[in-house]
């Protein structure tokens, strides 16, 4: 069975990475290309689910999140989806006064489901990148219930200081994502591992972009991306994928190239299609049939039991 | 497990063949990596020089009328319903017409089990068909439908198979064989369609009539795994005796709108089971990615677990968008994920023959964004050619009369 998988110094360079890590050793500077530039998916993706095991085990988190539109509100909802193991505040709120205002008025529908909410460079901006502005809007925020800022983009700055703020201001971020499509995967990797223990309060990364491009990624696109990731960050516990916009398939497989959280399960039980299609049933059966287990967790990532 | 993985891998790179244990311990054990990892030795092996292959087709279905009723079916509409429907034989042609547009070169036409429609009917068709196209090749009628015929026209299989090549059939779809194990045809509602050996000795006449064809899986339903790797074997066993099967084609049972209902597969199983097929099949050259089934992405990643070949740009498809999915990639999107995956496309007949470069790269070519249905206009129609032969069905005799 002699193949064309790929021979030649490219093919030497990859083992030698991956003799390299499965000896417990780390990335040298070099490897990140020689990973980047591999066609054989399976072998990086190969190396990518080495590296979560060593990290997570067989663990798959997953949430329920209840997203509630930041600008326009929810004002008139009276109550949120029983089963939501988060509620976010999504899109970029007019100013810091209106986000810590939506903020309280949720924080009684929510009741114990921490509340999470906003991108961190959109509330820098609207503090107009001012330390002690951000200090005082994280203060209100966190005053007025937010337990978690949702997300800082790993392709929107350089700066990581704002992350350490925001944990000084014990309202840490809760993940990082990537805002444009057409960024570069291995280039945010690399900037997120530089940042060092400045990201280590980040408990997941979600490489995979948030926005589709004008031309939709492939599935080798994403694999990589996903697999790559987990390869480059080590600074960060878990590789994040959203179930609702990469869908049941393609977030599956990626369970399998590096990833450990899926992100955006939804918190309603479409019953009518019968239980077993209920959102628990479909990530709980497809995180198994990926062979993982899979285990409930909150916006603050405290995590329940496993389910079965 | 790993240790039996070590063995059996070295068992596969010595030349050896799979066997049933073998392959039912890969299925149910390897990891997914190394599974891929085997499959994408075996489809190197057969292809070291990486190109993929597609092919530009139509996949018309003449009609949705059908006796069988599997209960997976979600397309099929019985005898008299308000919703039946025959194509006529100019629909065909505006189809065929279409498709030789967009640079296609076959129809992979397939339908229910309509009693309405003799033989004499597809002969007529097929000959006229050839008439205006004479290149134009016929993928036509897989072997349930051709057991249909014999027993429609009470004429062994073989003369049909003979008088439908005469007619102008060209090569044999490997649809309905869904699981080619007895146990899960009778829970499926289609044993009496096509036993699995039926099915297979369709297969084994039309092979020995000089004709190429394809076979197929469709998984997910109510087979255990045993059962999927029966299915394999089955399979291997008739390539061994005949030669006959151009391509493998794996796909996921679809439960939206079926009687039987359920949940469809995972895409780590699909990947599983492709790649399994393809260490199993090891006389088969080529696999096809089910994007249809699996969406662009996860079809995209069939090539790096043992698939060699998207299947068809699809202008049309009707069977499982009945069943809810409706993924759609024109030529341009095929060719695009090729490469993307470092391969090197090429368009193909269904013999596999190398056709050349994209057509789109030779020449402008409508973007198809959208499949198109098998039919648009009026349901309650039917084609006036239909009138030639004789109704069997008391439904279409009131019709008849009642007009
Ligand atoms: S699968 Fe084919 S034979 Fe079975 S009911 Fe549907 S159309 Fe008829």
């Amino acid at each position: 069975m002699a193949g064309d998988r790929e021979s030649g110094p490219n093919r030497a360079s990859l083992e030698a990475v991956a003799e390299r890590l499965r000896a417990g050793g780390r990335l040298a500077s070099g490897d990140a290309a020689v990973l980047a530039a591999t066609p054989d998916l399976v072998a990086l993706g190969a190396l990518a689910d080495d590296r979560r095991r060593a990290l997570r085990g067989d663990r798959v988190t997953f949430v329920r999140v209840c997203e509630i539109d930041a600008v326009a509100g929810g004002a008139g909802q009276d109550r949120l989806p029983p089963r939501a193991g988060e509620v976010r505040l999504v899109g970029r709120p007019a100013d810091i006064g209106a986000a810590v205002a939506e903020t309280s008025r949720l924080r009684e529908l929510a009741g114990p489901v921490p509340i999470t909410g906003f991108a961190l460079d959109d509330l820098v901006d609207l503090c107009r990148a001012d330390a002690a502005a951000v200090r005082e809007a994280l203060g209100a925020l966190r005053e007025a219930g937010l337990a978690r800022v949702a997300e800082a983009r790993a392709d929107a700055g350089d700066d990581p200081r704002w992350i350490e703020l925001a944990v000084a201001e014990d309202l840490p971020v809760a993940r990082l994502t990537v805002a444009s499509a057409d960024s570069d995967g291995l280039a945010n990797a690399r900037r997120i591992a530089a940042w060092g223990a400045a990201a280590a309060s980040v408990r997941a990364f979600a490489p995979l972009p948030a926005v589709a491009g004008p031309r939709p990624s492939t599935g080798y696109d994403d694999l990589r991306r996903v697999a790559l990731t987990r390869l480059v960050v080590d600074n960060i516990d878990s590789i994040q994928v959203d179930w609702r916009l990469y869908g049941p398939k393609l977030a599956q497989v990626a369970l399998t190239f590096g990833a450990d959280d899926v992100d955006a399960v939804s918190p309603i039980d479409a019953l009518e299609h019968g239980w077993r299609r209920t959102p628990l049933e479909e990530i709980t059966r497809n995180v198994s049939a990926a062979a993982r287990v899979p285990i409930e967790r909150n916006g603050r990532f405290e995590i329940g039991t496993a389910r079965p | 497990m790993r240790g039996e993985l070590e063995e059996i891998a070295a068992h596969l790179r010595g030349g050896g063949r799979l066997r049933a244990g073998e392959a039912l311990d890969l299925y149910r054990h390897a990891p997914t990596h190394e599974l891929g990892r085997l499959a994408d030795a075996a489809r190197a092996a057969k292809h070291p020089e990486r190109i993929v292959t597609y092919i530009i087709d139509r996949n018309v279905n003449y009609t949705n009328v059908c006796v069988a009723r599997c209960n997976f079916c979600a397309f099929y509409r019985p005898v008299g319903s308000g919703d039946g429907y025959v194509l006529g034989f100019d629909e065909i042609f505006a189809k065929i017409d279409e498709t030789i547009e967009v640079g296609g070169v076959q129809l992979l036409l397939q339908g229910g089990h309509n009693p309405d429609l003799p033989l004499a009917w597809y002969e007529d068709l097929f000959r006229a068909v050839k008439h205006r196209y004479p290149t134009f090749r016929l993928h036509a009628l897989s072997p349930p439908e051709v057991i249909h015929l014999s027993r429609l026209s009470q004429l062994p299989v073989r003369t049909v198979v003979e008088r439908l090549i005469a007619a102008g059939l060209d090569s044999i779809p490997g649809g309905g064989a869904e699981i080619l194990v007895d146990r899960v045809r009778r829970l499926l509602n289609c044993y009496g369609k096509a036993t699995a050996g039926e099915w297979l000795d369709v297969m084994r006449a039309a092979h020995e009539a000089g004709l190429r064809t394809t076979a197929t899986m469709m998984y997910g339903t109510v087979e255990r795994p045993e059962e999927r790797i029966e299915h394999l074997f089955r399979l291997r066993d008739l390539q061994d005796e005949t030669g006959g099967f151009t391509a493998f084609i794996a796909w996921s049972y679809q439960p939206p709108h079926t009687e039987l209902g359920g949940i469809e597969a995972t895409g780590v199983d699909y990947l599983r089971t492709l790649a399994v097929a393809r260490l199993v099949l090891d006389n088969f050259d080529n696999l096809q990615a089910s994007w249809v089934t699996q969406g662009g992405k996860v079809g995209q990643l069939s090539l790096a677990f043992g698939a060699n070949d998207m299947g068809s740009v699809m202008i049309e498809e009707n069977v499982v968008r009945a069943a809810g999915a409706a993924y759609c990639m024109d030529e341009v999107e095929i060719v695009r994920n090729i490469e993307n995956a470092g391969f090197v496309p090429k368009r193909r007949n269904m013999h596999y023959e190398l056709l050349g470069d994209p057509i789109f790269r030779e020449r402008p070519v409508p973007r198809m964004l959208e499949l198109a249905v098998a039919r648009t206009g009026e349901l309650d129609a039917p084609p006036p050619e239909i009138a030639r032969y004789p109704a069997r069905s008391r439904a279409e005799k009131v019709r008849r009369t009642a007009r």
